[in-house]
């Protein structure tokens, strides 16, 4: 008889060492900054953050509640341009800015939801993408408010300030760290207190199976918008952060369809509705685009003697690959659809739970 | 007055073509129950072999149909065969992010191939234009649009009157029951998919006259690839048909009275209120 | 008290009557049992009763409450529940998270949730099965889950939709002995079956189904003796 792979087993309490663990984990991301000078390792870290926010949000409505939404970039769009309109045309500091985004994210949520919910499988997926797309098509449009196609650059952010003194003026990549780990740990404890509450139960019903989730006496309406509500106010807050932290949103960047997609990706390639598996895709996905974008694979490929720079295949490598990630995107998700249908999480945990039952 | 019949026209010239791409989504959804987010991506590689042909070899992208057709059915069937045919039984949500996944790969593929610029196939008749009832209309959307009409009238008596037609209609109807009346599902899965591979390659010949090419044109028209087959029903071929002139006639006299830049949004806001209120026949296989 | 009363209910799906004018009671405590060949509408008449579609015409009434038009979680908060003749676990789930859904219609805790859960899935035998995935149990054992499940919500109305199909002669048995327990709990139920046996064993009442009309209500006494029940139902099926 098949036992729940572990990631699946809603579980009472954790162990001591688990929780030793985790801590030290913690402390040791709060004195990164200190420990590593780098801003390139800074930016890698924050651009992780973010993927890791956006990551868990739509694991929320997709992995538990099982809503596949590939629309999820509508969230983050409207989150990063309030944030972007409040500030440079209103000079209203992000700090707020935020507030409304997530504010607006959850109006757009229960709109959308109340429409979309009415659909199942397929049919709600083609809806979470047409909605996104009518966001994008939209800001485009609407150049008086949202500057169109030129997107909206950043000029200056204003100091942070409590109660008179200056907490950062946003000089360096520090206080972005520092928000994007913040807003991380938030988010995984909302995960983790959704998991362990009725919320939870009820989202994996409603995932496992609709009619009879209904008929146990779960409103069907009330717990799906719940789910989106709570993933879209988060998705919304990943939007901010990213606009201010690169200074400049434009729709093809924070409202595409290939955003939505990547949102998912994080997910199934860490593996669906566990709360590590958008850490762990995000952990695997960053690097390796980043690697891709600034060349270091192709670099390596060539310094490792494997390929020769002048050759034909060297130039083609060092021309092209850093374009190339949205391709290995693609190789990716066609990889783990057929193979690791749990993710890499689910794939290495049923990998040990064969081994073991070899053993035994 | 003359605009708007313009507009109407020209609508159903191109939503001909629009037909062509809507008859080959639903044709792989009704055999396979896959829903093809990779359509438009066909339809790119289309318009690309139909480019080179044109430039490398001075084919006429009409005359380039020739190639095209079988060249995508080839190609549909190996997608088949290597990838969709390995997830026909997976959650509809990991068919939907494969096809996803290879759409990627082709457009990335094509754009480090090709790079990102926008490529024009210009021919002697591009910008040319016809009078039609002393309306004066596009040249290239007339031949796009004799030919498209020559095609579905093909296929049509292809699935109605042929043997293969038949045993796909019959797939598409009942899957198991087919397989039980000892037809070849397997097969048919292989011809539909080739099917919708070179209908949307050809939709993507028919258009490069007048479209900008490049690798990411395909995602619009996956989108409205979806509008069309859900407006005319996901899973018939009248249906895809019709919706599809009715796209295209929506696009052109919204893009003339909004501006083209809403064309679009109309599309899509259309979608909404077809999945909303006429969701009775479109629910029904949707909760398996 | 009649608990549900069910008047002149019909539904039509297009020109097609799924049921036609159907009436009858149910006293509080009692096992109706519901049968008739395939295709007599009994599972359409649940889904009518349970919430899943309005009936097309006439009313039903539990505890002397209008049902009509209630959705199915509305109907289980009711006090009203119902399994389903294909078993639907929650499948990566395990045996207590997914009786566990069912008791939080009650109660916001998860800790005494799982107390609720904990209770049924002792009265239907499950204890060894606590922690593994529902979607591998086999058949027999999916029955018990669902009935552990929808026990866990409380009702006062309980309709039973074909558990004991697909079982063997001994796992029937245990579905039985598990009907009878839950009568002794003051649980009204509500039972269709096509075992006729048992459902003569268990049933104070039974009403007879046909083409979606009720052909014939009684004792099971009665009903066995009576002549058109013979000739519609044991015709078709024998």
């Amino acid at each position: 008889m098949r036992m729940l792979p572990q990631s699946l087993v809603n579980k009472r309490g954790a162990s001591p060492v688990r929780v030793v663990l985790t801590l030290a984990v913690v402390a040791l991301l709060f004195f990164f900054p200190r420990l590593v000078e780098s801003t390139y390792a800074l930016h890698i870290m924050i651009l992780i953050f973010i993927s890791i926010i956006m990551g868990s949000s739509w694991n929320i409505l997709g992995g538990y509640t099982g809503q596949y939404s590939v629309g999820h970039a509508a969230y983050f769009g409207v989150g990063a341009y309030m944030t972007m309109m409040l500030l440079q045309f209103k000079q209203i500091p992000p700090w707020y800015g935020m507030w409304a985004g997530m504010a607006a994210a959850l109006l757009t949520a229960l709109v959308i939801g109340t429409i979309c919910f009415r659909l199942r499988g397929p049919y709600f997926v083609l809806a979470s993408i047409a909605v996104a797309e009518i966001f994008r098509v939209t800001t485009l449009n609407l150049k008086e408010i949202t500057n169109g196609a030129e997107g909206i650059l950043a000029t200056e952010l204003p100091p942070l300030r409590i109660g008179g003194t200056v907490i950062t003026d946003f000089l360096t990549k520090v206080p972005f760290y520092y928000a994007g780990l913040v807003c991380v740990l938030l988010i995984i404890a909302i995960s983790l207190g959704v998991q362990h509450s009725k919320l939870g139960y009820y989202f994996q019903a409603i995932r496992e199976d609709q009619d009879a989730a209904h008929s146990l006496g779960i409103n069907l309406t009330v717990y799906k918008n719940a789910a989106l509500a709570i993933s879209a106010v988060f998705t919304s807050l990943a939007g901010s952060l990213y606009a201010i932290y690169v200074g400049f949103i434009d729709p093809t960047t924070v409202l595409a369809l290939d955003l939505s997609v990547q949102i998912v990706l994080i997910c199934i390639i860490g593996g669906i509705g566990t709360i590590f598996g958008p850490v762990i895709g995000a952990l695997v996905l960053i690097p390796l685009s980043e690697a891709l974008r600034s060349n270091v694979i192709a670099e390596g490929l060539i310094k490792s003697g494997l390929v020769n720079a002048e050759s034909g295949v060297g130039t083609f490598l060092t021309d092209h690959l850093s374009h190339a990630h949205v391709l290995i995107y693609g190789i990716l998700v066609v990889i783990v659809i057929l193979y690791m249908p749990d993710g890499v999480l689910g794939f290495f945990s049923n990998l040990a739970a064969k081994r073991n039952r070899g053993n035994a | 007055m003359t605009i708007f019949l313009q507009s109407l026209i020209s609508g159903i010239l191109i939503g001909g073509v629009y037909a062509l791409i809507g008859i080959g989504l639903t044709i792989i959804f009704g055999v396979m129950r896959v829903i093809n987010f990779a359509h438009g991506d066909l339809l790119m590689l289309g318009m690309y072999a139909t480019y080179f042909l044109f430039t490398l070899l001075g084919v006429d992208p009409f005359v380039s149909i020739v190639f095209t057709i079988p060249l995508m059915f080839l190609y549909g069937g190996v997608l088949q065969k290597v990838f969709i045919n390995r997830i026909l039984n997976s959650l509809p949500q990991n068919q939907i992010l494969l096809t996803i996944g290879l759409g990627l790969i082709m457009s990335n593929a094509v754009m480090l191939a090709f790079t990102s610029d926008y490529k024009i196939l210009t021919t002697s008749y591009s910008s040319g234009s016809v009078d039609i009832l002393g309306i004066s209309v596009s040249q290239p959307l007339v031949i796009s649009f004799v030919i498209t009409a020559a095609i579905t009238a093909l296929l049509y008596w292809f699935l109605l009157k042929t043997d293969t037609g038949q045993a796909i209609r019959a797939t598409a109807q009942d899957r198991e029951a087919a397989q039980l009346m000892g037809i070849n599902v397997k097969r048919m899965s292989i011809i539909a998919f080739g099917l919708g591979a070179s209908l949307a390659g050809t939709a993507g010949a028919l258009i490069s006259p007048t479209y900008y090419i490049f690798p990411q044109v395909g995602s619009s028209f996956t989108l409205k690839a979806f509008v069309i087959t859900v407006l005319g029903g996901m899973g018939s071929i009248v249906g895809a048909t019709l919706g599809g002139i009715l796209i295209g006639i929506a696009e052109s006299i919204g893009g003339v009275y909004l501006g083209s830049g809403w064309k679009e949004v109309i599309v899509f806001v259309l979608f909404l209120l077809v999945l909303l209120f006429k969701p009775s026949g479109l629910m029904g296989k949707s909760n398996a | 008290m009649a608990i549900l009363e069910i008047k002149h209910v019909s539904k039509f799906f297009g020109g097609l009557a799924a049921n036609s004018d159907v009436s009858f009671a149910l006293e509080e405590g009692m096992i109706m049992g519901l049968i008739g060949p395939n295709g007599a509408g009994k599972t359409t008449l649940f889904n009518c009763i349970t919430g899943y579609y309005p009936p097309s015409r006439g009313e039903i009434l539990f505890k002397g409450r209008r049902m009509n038009g209630l959705n199915p979680d509305k109907v289980c908060k009711l006090g009203m529940a119902r399994t389903w003749q294909k078993v639907r676990p929650l499948a990566r789930m395990s045996v207590v998270d997914n009786v566990m859904v069912g008791a939080l219609c009650r109660t916001n805790s998860l800790k005494t949730a799982r107390e609720m859960a904990m209770e049924q899935i002792r009265v239907v035998r499950l204890e060894h099965r606590v922690n593994v995935a529902a979607g591998g149990l086999p058949i027999g054992e999916r029955k018990k889950l669902e009935v552990a499940r929808v026990l866990a919500t409380r009702p006062e109305l309980l309709l039973l939709d074909e558990v004991m199909g697909g079982l063997n002669p001994a796992e029937s048995d245990e579905i039985i002995r598990l009907i009878l327990e839950i009568r002794k709990s003051g649980i009204t139920q509500m039972v269709i079956e096509h075992d006729m046996k048992a459902i003569m064993r268990i049933s104070d009442r039974i009403v007879v189904l046909n083409s979606g009309e009720k052909l014939a209500e009684g004792n099971p006494s009665e009903i066995v003796s009576n002549p058109d029940v013979v000739a519609a139902y044991l015709g078709s099926e024998h």
